[in-house]
């Protein structure tokens, strides 16, 4: 038998199969409705439920809780969210969070574009070598330890402020704005300049309203990741009325372990914002990853790098 | 070089260095320098404390990991290991089942891929007490269904025997949808005649699972692969707040944490740990990039 007639018995075979499995409509609408309750149970019943179970729990009174752990609610109140609130000192960690997040998030965007653009241009002596030099110490060993020294004898340890200038400026370094300016044609820049616009007037009025989806995916990473983090608060800052809310729901849970609908109360307040966050924004964040992966692994030092080229190559 | 076509004569020259000076020192102070001062600190014995001394000591740390603390520190080496490990074999294979599954864009999938996305979008705080309140061996639901089925206790994430699968379990719950998200665009990116050439070539599912979809998506595994082995060999937040490194979960980064930050805090043995971190994940990490590369080209 040759190649190609094998190729057509197999063909027939895989038809005549074909057409036996998928006989009549109903068949048909019996797998998507298998695919769909697969996809639902999976979804919802692995990655979804335990969220749900902790919001539910949050709804339950002590009194209840001690009875029946693991039930639902009977009755459902709102005082472990009132109690935990106070008690946890959200109020305060809230504005501390929303502090810590959108200042360096700012900054950090607008320092990226400032050292970016002059890079991806060339418009300066040894710019690749630079470039390539900040690619390269993503790659290098951890810098915590050294941090904590540093912030101490800089008096940056345990201030608002100090917490402020080490995440908005340890951030700034990061490059991967360059590929995306490259695509912004430079005769506007000629032409620019030849009208007699300034160089940091160019950047705001022309630069970066072109870079609104590249900024804005990394806008909203950003915000995510200094709004969660744990440890750099947990090292930095000792006083508790400098606490963002993460670290103060690591010393809430310590506090209070037992209590599980107080502390699932807390949790909750935390999470919202976020599942707001996520809700609204959701489409960015999801294509800033899947985007990432067109890149490939060219210069995916952290997780940061993926999203970076996903908007580089949107 | 391409001259800057901004400002006039003298400010030509030196616009483009103020516009990178201040991101460049900030990174120099507050990234490069902490990097790289970790080298110099892991050759010190250093408190941390205030008016406490820094004393250069050479080898000290590297040879008192090898020999006073040898058991410790291969044991949390081992721990990496184990824990990269099962969270990428699991990580894969999961995002990769689901992305088969959810690839297409068809009604309700929109929202089924974002509820798997949406566990990393959480603190690490949140997760962990989330799942510390799950597990919980008295008033948790796991407890219950595990009582009700095989009759016994378990002290889940106080058991030295589950402690570090239970982490495992619970990184991968909190990323898949990332590793998921990359091979349904890996995906995406197959070229639809290449299915239709093997299907006329009578390729059943599994052949062309294995033929076809598996070759083509190997950048996405690359990446998928990387990311998630580097990622987890520098874990230690979710340790943390799940088990604080005990009953064997205590991986080489949350030894490095609690050597630094801990009861009786050295910085020194804690930039060393730091250091053999990131030994470890230039190993891994650049013999996987390497291997992987090589398996790109082959298939």
């Amino acid at each position: 038998m040759t190649a190609q007639t094998q190729n057509l018995v197999g063909a027939l075979r895989t038809g005549g199969l074909r057409g036996a499995r998928s006989s009549g409509a109903l068949g048909r609408a019996l797998r998507t409705g298998g695919v769909q309750l697969l996809c639902i149970a999976v979804s919802a019943g692995f990655f979804a439920l335990p969220i749900v179970y902790l919001t539910v729990q949050a709804f339950k009174p002590y009194i209840g809780f001690l009875q029946d752990p693991t039930g639902l609610p009977h009755p459902w109140t709102f005082a472990n969210f009132t109690s935990a609130w106070t008690q946890g000192d959200f109020a305060r960690e809230m504005i501390n969070s929303l502090v810590y997040a959108v200042i360096p998030d700012v900054i950090t965007l607008i320092l990226g574009v400032f050292l970016a653009f002059p890079i991806a241009r060339g418009y300066f002596k040894h710019s690749n070598a630079l470039y390539a030099f900040f690619v390269f110490s993503g790659f290098l060993p951890g810098s915590l330890i050294p941090l904590f020294i540093e912030a101490q004898r800089l008096g940056l340890y345990n201030s608002r402020l100090g917490f402020l200038v080490i995440t908005s400026l340890a951030g700034a370094g990061f490059f991967f704005f360059v590929g995306y300016i490259k695509t912004i044609p430079r005769e506007l820049d000629e032409a620019a300049a030849l009208d007699g616009c300034g160089y940091f007037r160019f950047i705001f009025t022309m630069i970066i309203p072109q870079m609104k989806p590249a900024l804005a995916t990394f806008g909203i990473f950003g915000f995510v990741a200094s709004w969660n983090s744990l440890i750099l608060p947990l090292v930095m800052l000792s006083d508790p009325s400098l606490w963002p809310v993460t670290r103060g729901l690591f010393s809430f849970f310590g506090q209070f372990q037992s209590q599980w609908p107080l502390v699932a109360a807390g949790t909750v307040i935390v999470a919202v914002p976020i599942i707001v966050v996520f809700v609204l924004l959701q489409r960015y964040l999801i294509e800033g990853v899947a985007g990432g992966a067109t890149a490939g692994t060219q210069g995916v030092g952290q997780g940061r790098g993926a999203v970076a080229e996903a908007a580089e190559g949107e | 070089m391409n001259q800057c076509p901004f400002g006039t004569g003298r400010t030509r020259r030196w616009i483009p260095w103020a516009s990178i000076a201040v991101p460049t020192i900030g990174w120099l102070v507050f990234g490069l320098y902490p990097s790289l001062a970790t080298i110099y600190y892991s050759f010190t014995q250093y408190s941390g404390l205030p008016g406490t001394p820094l004393d250069f000591c050479g080898l000290c740390n590297y040879r008192n990991a090898f020999q006073g603390s040898y058991s410790d520190f291969s044991a949390a080496i081992e721990t990496t290991v184990k824990y990269a490990g099962g969270v990428a074999v699991l990580q894969i294979g999961l995002g990769l089942g689901l992305a088969l599954l959810l690839k297409n864009r068809r009604r309700g999938f929109g929202l089924y891929r974002a509820l798997i996305f949406m566990p990393q979008i959480f603190s690490v705080t949140v997760v962990g007490i989330l799942f510390s309140m799950i597990l919980d061996p008295q008033a948790g639901p796991a407890e219950k269904g595990w009582t009700a089925v095989l009759g016994s206790a378990n002290s889940f994430l106080g058991s030295s025997t589950w402690a570090l699968p239970l982490c495992i379990l619970i990184n991968v719950w909190m990323f898949t949808g990332y590793t998921m998200l990359v091979y349904i665009a890996g995906l995406r990116r197959i070229p639809q005649d290449v299915y239709e050439a093997a299907s006329l070539d009578g390729a059943g599912r599994w052949r062309t699972f294995r033929s076809i979809t598996w070759p083509l998506l190997a950048p996405a595994t690359t990446v998928n692969v990387f990311l998630t082995v580097v990622g987890c060999l520098g874990e230690y937040a979710l340790i943390l707040v799940l088990t604080d490194g005990q009953f064997g979960t205590q991986t080489i980064g949350f030894y490095m944490f609690n050597a630094a930050f801990g009861q009786n805090p050295s910085l020194g043995y804690g930039s060393m740990l730091a250091m053999a971190q990131f030994a470890l994940t230039l190993m891994l990490g650049g013999g996987l990039l390497w291997g992987l590369r090589r398996r790109e080209v082959a298939l």
